[in-house]
């Protein structure tokens, strides 16, 4: 019954993270804030949704291969973020002063 | 309605919500991010639906599309950044 509550309980952590990076994409006026917070944001939500998905599942394949799709995302995303960073940097796209 | 599929629910809110801001994005860069965003919110709700359904084939799937939305990303920013000649 604990694995249950638990389980709902990080989902819906995951969740309100997601709810973050959301809100962080359509906040933020300039491209390189918005950038810097919804990636973090949506990785972290990522792992505490797959944490519980692990938890309910407790030590079997399914939870196995779950942990493998985490840690591959958790490589991935900040990659694939720091290439979209990287090619706007280097195609001049100038980070605006706040006024 | 049981917990997991009000989850997909709530991810396929937040996915449209993403998707608003890829249509929107003023730069391409914007639109990428939101592309990276909506690959990871598909990933999520693969897995929560091979929750709902029980197999464990379906995460195969999640992991394959982990894997081929990062090197599409990868390549578009590329593109992009070398305007044309990779």
């Amino acid at each position: 019954m604990i694995r249950e509550a638990l389980t709902v309980i990080l989902i819906s952590i995951g969740l309100v993270f997601m709810l973050f990076g959301v809100i962080g994409i359509f906040r933020f006026k300039d491209f390189y804030s918005r950038i810097l917070i919804s990636s973090k944001v949506e990785t972290v939500g990522f792992i505490t949704l797959m944490a519980g998905v692990v938890i309910k599942y407790g030590f079997t394949y399914f939870s196995l291969k779950i942990l493998l799709i985490c840690l591959v995302v958790v490589i991935t995303n900040p990659l694939s973020t720091h290439a979209i960073a990287r090619s706007a940097l280097i195609s001049g796209f100038k980070i605006k002063e706040e006024k | 309605m049981s917990f997991y599929q009000i989850v997909l629910l709530v991810i396929a809110f937040f996915t449209a919500m993403v998707i608003i801001r890829v249509i929107m994005g003023p730069t391409i860069w914007d639109r990428l991010l939101g592309l990276n965003m909506v690959s990871a919110k598909i990933i999520m709700s693969i897995v929560i639906l091979a929750i709902i359904q029980d197999s464990s084939f379906l995460l195969d799937i999640a992991l394959v599309y982990a894997f081929l939305g990062f090197v599409g990303t990868v390549f578009i920013a590329r593109f992009i950044e070398r305007r044309g000649n990779l």
